[in-house]
């Protein structure tokens, strides 16, 4: 009882007047804009999550209500992904996406380091020149080159029917990386690389002791980027992998999958959301590099 | 003095050298995976060439064929005009408004921002899929709700005028990349600016209009930028929604329809595809392409003259 | 001094343009018959079937080949559409296929001049086939091209009517329609509309609707397609504006383009269980005879009619054809392997037990004569009706033309925008279309 009565009379007394007319006002205005602002925010939740929604609501419909309008399954067939699963090829596509978003991500930050840092930190002629060449690679959609570079691949090296052609480009660098990631060095005081080299550290060294460890948000936004661009790209698997059904990667599966297996809706959609999970569940989990990533595209450039 | 100069010589040679050994990757990429195929593209498009036969030399046949008589050409230039016009003003503009809603929510920020947010990492075929089975006319739940309410429900992708519609309905579902740069952008604004304009009875308009607005332009610029230069490689989703939607399933002897309906989900590296990998007409394809290069070259330009702090002089 | 770097840059890229240009440009060198069959070898063998029971079939049919040649192993590849079978045909190389087998015979035209499928002609002959002899007559023209017969037919396809016989007593229909007219009037009485949509719906004539392409309502109607020099006949034959006029009628007798697109949309897959004529939501169907097997095994509640597809009211009495394709096999020009591939192409294609078999297992017509008339031949009783249409001399096909199907896409999309009012100058549009094809013919030459 004592306690109580002690710790009431160390909280701070807060008088409650009545509210003047003016204050009363404002108070309203304050609840009428926070409601007006949460239902807006309500109504543009459900837009952009209903789509999942039903989506998951209608992979679990069976066979014969998939077709009509019900927004609800009658039955909850889970068994719909135990058939995904099994359909030929499901987990290839699994095998083959990982493998190109993998490998080409890692080939893609280990070659545009040394070029973002040499556009960022090194001084030389022709590096305005460089840089305009790199925003133009940026800026090229794939298709203008397919035809030729298909020609060479498949005719010169018989690598189509593979992901190949796909992930060996990428150990030469690939130009968003590359600009996205100058942008980021070049925020990087050069008072540090001045140490190092007093330090009598060389180039490489400078950039793999001093520079890099302060670059991994960077590092982490190309790498993250790189790995979301494979692993939703469909043309390139189009082109180079649609002629050999064991390189089909997860997009290019699941365009054909609705067709090719005799399926309706409801599997298709089982399988669209085999595709979308995982995504979401990485980004769960790496929700803060997602983010900071797609500032630094928007806000340094 | 011979030693100095020597020295200086030798000193720049080996930065040089540094130099090359660092750009060395992107160098030979840039060689061999841009440069020399620009300029075969540029080469085959004035050769007849079916993948068969050793190319020949056809002149300006092919340009002749995809600008007087290949019926596809015309209706794909005019999507992506469409498309740059509406769609990336759309998706700029809901950007933007969803960026301003979610920094007004107080309670529950980071749900919203997370939900809000999801959409945008869905693979475009996934999503691409499931809007085609939202907005099915005949069995889909968008079109049975709006039936129930008594609003007349359009034919979505199956309609040519509402297909384009659907497509930009679909880009505004993923907007979260943008939500989140123009959040960012739109926080980074020094609120003193607005107290001090408050402090002159400025409106809610004129204070957007005067201190938001000029804060955030440089981030509106790249949006446009980067959504320009999306619609004119817009290929997947409106391939996929064209194919889901017609029904028609390859092979037993049906013809592949481009851009159904009505070729109004054609776009020009559809043409690229079609041109090349179900006519092989190479030739053609490759006239195709250099269009499409020219077209986001000349968008490049005008970025670079409106944006040259794009590329920062840096030290 | 940079400068330099720069020069070589651009050095770097001519030389290596012209060099790697100057390789990638030659043609493909035929090398490949030179292989002995009798050696242990595997080929592969890649084909555009994708139902269940066809993949089935096909298993046996290899399976019976390599009984007999235990020393070529086939490795085969299903669901190969034809897109992708000409990419790999160009392209060569190891992941390549030796045989193919493709659904259309539009190819033949480009396959045989382009030579991307060998010649046939002469293994024929040191093998002793007379192929004028072993192929029906349609079937035999429809793989060569020019004189050079660089495809062989592996089954064939007829296009007929299927109708549910139980929904027609229950319209009081006594038969199948004969004519054109009489279609649509039993199309009208079988419509059962339901609200803004249709319970049953008495024919789908929309040409989204898979088998009701443009090629296969033309075949009821015998167009000439191409005249002797070549030139698209499309703007002056009567044939094809009677076909396009008969479908748009249908279209807008049955409730318009607007709500048959919005019902079709709506309708079950073509190759999964909820077909909608097996279910009963379409009463009568344009098919291949495919369709008959698929819809036994789903065990609809209703028995299936199987007639010839109805003729134009003016050529009445040449009811009983139909339109006439078929799957055809080749030889790829890159395989190294051709001997063997011979070996093959010319046991799945005139071996007749082997031919029997196959056809028993997929429903589709034999496309030996020798098969055609074999007592193995299992078929439901229905199935006479495509046989019949194959062997009709009435029954046409579409002949082959150097760019492939081009044309007939041209048509088709002809077609789409006719059928929805967006072009309503019938005569101007098949003007333009015939302009159209006689331009990318020219194009691909």
């Amino acid at each position: 009882m004592a306690q109580d009565t002690a710790q009431l009379l160390e909280r701070p007394v807060e008088l409650k007047l009545p509210a003047t007319p003016a204050e009363r006002t404002a108070r309203r205005k304050a609840l009428l804009e926070w409601i007006a602002v949460h239902s807006l925010g309500v109504a543009a939740a459900l837009f952009f999550t209903l789509p999942f929604v039903f989506v998951f609501l209608t992979s679990l419909m069976s066979d014969s209500q998939a077709l009509s309008r019900d927004l609800i399954p009658h039955t909850w067939e889970w068994s719909n992904y135990r058939k995904v699963f099994d359909t030929p090829g499901f987990l290839t596509w699994w095998k083959n996406t990982l493998i190109y978003a993998g490998l080409g991500t890692a080939l893609t930050v280990v070659s545009s380091v040394p070029v973002a840092y040499a556009l960022a930190k090194f001084r030389f002629r022709g590096r305005n020149l460089t840089l305009m060449l790199v925003i133009s690679m940026m800026m090229l959609p794939p298709q203008v080159v397919v035809i030729p570079m298909y020609l060479f691949w498949a005719k010169q090296l018989d690598l189509s029917g593979t992901l190949w052609p796909l992930i060996i480009p990428l150990a030469f660098g690939d130009a968003f990386s590359i600009f996205l990631l100058r942008q980021f060095l070049m925020t990087i005081p050069n008072e540090y690389l001045d140490a190092a080299k007093v330090d009598g550290c060389g180039d490489l060294r400078t950039l793999l002791r001093v520079v890099l460890p302060m670059a991994k948000p960077g590092i982490a936004a190309i790498a993250l980027f790189q790995f979301f661009n494979a692993w939703n790209d469909y043309f390139g698997p189009q082109i180079y992998a649609s002629e050999n059904p064991g390189a089909w990667t997860l997009s290019y599966g699941l365009e054909s999958f609705k067709g090719a297996h005799h399926t309706d809706w409801n599997l298709t959609m089982a399988a669209t959301v085999l595709v979308l999970a995982p995504v979401l569940l990485v980004f769960f989990f790496a929700q803060k590099a997602f983010v900071e990533g797609v500032t630094l595209t928007g806000v340094k450039g | 003095m011979a030693a100095t100069t020597h020295t200086l010589r030798a000193k720049h040679r080996r930065s040089r050298l540094r130099t090359l050994a660092f750009l060395s990757p992107w160098l030979i990429g840039f060689t061999v995976f841009f440069a020399y195929p620009m300029i075969s593209t540029v080469y085959f498009s004035f050769m007849h060439y079916d993948g068969f036969k050793p190319p020949t030399w056809s002149g300006t046949k092919n340009w002749t064929y995809v600008f007087e008589s290949y019926p596809f050409f015309w209706p794909a230039l005019r999507n992506t005009l469409w498309l740059v016009v509406i769609m990336v003003t759309l998706r700029v503009l809901f950007g933007l408004g969803i960026g301003m809603l979610i920094t007004k929510i107080k309670t529950g920020t980071g749900i919203f921002r997370t939900l809000f947010y999801l959409p945008y990492l869905a693979p475009p075929v996934a999503a691409t899929m499931a809007f085609a089975f939202l907005l099915n006319p005949g069995t889909g739940p968008v079109n049975s709700l709006l039936e129930k309410i008594g609003i007349p429900a359009p034919g979505w992708f199956n309609d040519p005028s509402w297909s384009k519609p659907a497509l930009t309905m679909l880009a505004l579902w993923g907007v979260g990349d943008l939500m989140v740069i123009f959040m960012a952008a739109l926080l980074d604004v020094p609120r003193e600016q607005y107290e001090a304009a408050e402090l002159d009875g400025a409106t809610p308009w004129q204070r957007f209009r005067y201190v938001t607005l000029p804060n955030i332009s440089p981030i509106i610029m790249f949006a446009v930028v980067t959504g320009v230069i999306g619609a004119m490689q817009y290929y997947t989703q409106p391939l996929v929604a064209g194919k889901v939607a017609s029904g028609v399933i390859q092979g037993a002897g049906t013809a592949f329809e481009p851009g159904y309906p009505e070729h109004s989900t054609l776009t020009l590296p559809q043409l690229v595809y079609n041109l090349g990998f179900q006519r092989f007409d190479y030739g053609s394809a490759c006239v195709v392409a250099l269009v499409l290069f020219a077209l986001s070259m000349a968008f490049t330009a005008l970025l670079m003259r409106r944006r040259g702090g794009l590329i920062q002089a840096g030290d | 001094m940079p400068g330099i770097s720069r020069k070589v840059t651009s050095a770097l890229a001519v030389t290596a343009s012209t060099a790697l240009l100057a390789t990638a440009c030659t043609g493909q060198a035929s090398s490949g018959a030179s292989d002995d069959p009798s050696k242990d070898t595997t080929i592969t063998f890649w084909h555009a079937w994708s139902a269940p029971n066809e993949v089935a079939g096909v298993k046996a049919l290899i399976a019976g080949f390599e009984k007999v040649n235990p020393n070529i192993h086939v490795d085969v590849v299903g669901n190969m559409t034809d897109d992708k079978m000409n990419q790999a045909l160009r392209a060569g190389g190891s992941k390549a296929p030796d045989v193919i087998s493709s659904f259309t015979t539009n190819g033949v035209g480009k396959f045989c001049s382009s030579g991307a499928l060998v010649d046939l002609n002469p293994l024929f002959k040191k093998a002793g086939i007379d192929p004028a002899t072993t192929f029906p007559k349609a079937m035999s023209e429809y793989t060569q091209y020019e004189g050079d017969r660089c495809a062989v037919p592996l089954l064939g396809d007829a296009y007929g009517l299927y109708y549910n016989k139980t929904a027609f007593q229950k319209a009081g229909i006594a038969g199948p329609p004969k004519t054109w007219s009489e279609f649509e009037a039993d199309a009208k009485k079988l419509t059962v509309p339901q609200g803004d949509t249709y319970k049953q719906l008495g024919f789908m004539p929309d040409y989204h609707g898979w088998e009701t392409t443009t090629e296969h309502y033309m075949g009821q109607f015998g167009p000439t397609y191409f005249d002797a020099s070549g030139r698209s006949t499309v703007a002056t034959d009567p044939a094809v504006a009677d076909a396009f006029a008969v479908q748009k009628k249908l279209v807008d007798s049955l409730g318009g383009f607007q709500k048959l697109e919005r019902f079709r949309s709506g309708l079950g897959d073509e190759w999964g269980p909820k077909h909608p004529f097996q279910t009963g939501q379409v009463a009568m169907q344009l098919d291949g005879e495919w369709r008959l097997g698929m819809a036994l095994d789903a065990k609809p509640g209703f028995e299936i009619g199987v007639a010839p597809l109805p003729v134009p009211d003016d050529r009445a009495d040449q009811y009983g054809k139909g339109y006439i394709t078929g799957t055809i096999a080749g030889i790829a020009a890159t395989s190294k392997k051709q001997n063997a591939a011979w070996e093959l192409v010319r046991y799945i294609t005139t071996d007749t037990d082997a031919v029997v078999g196959f056809s028993n297992a997929i429903h589709n017509v034999p496309s030996t004569l020798e098969a055609l008339k074999s007592p193995k031949l299992k078929y439901d009783p229905r199935f006479r009706t495509f046989l019949d249409i194959a062997a009709n001399p009435h029954s046409s096909t579409s002949p082959a033309s150097i760019n492939g199907g081009v044309y007939l896409t041209t048509i088709q999309q002809l077609g789409y925008d006719y059928e929805s009012g967006k072009v309503t100058d019938l005569k101007a549009g098949l003007k333009k279309a015939a302009a159209q094809i006689d331009t990318d013919i020219a194009q691909a030459k």
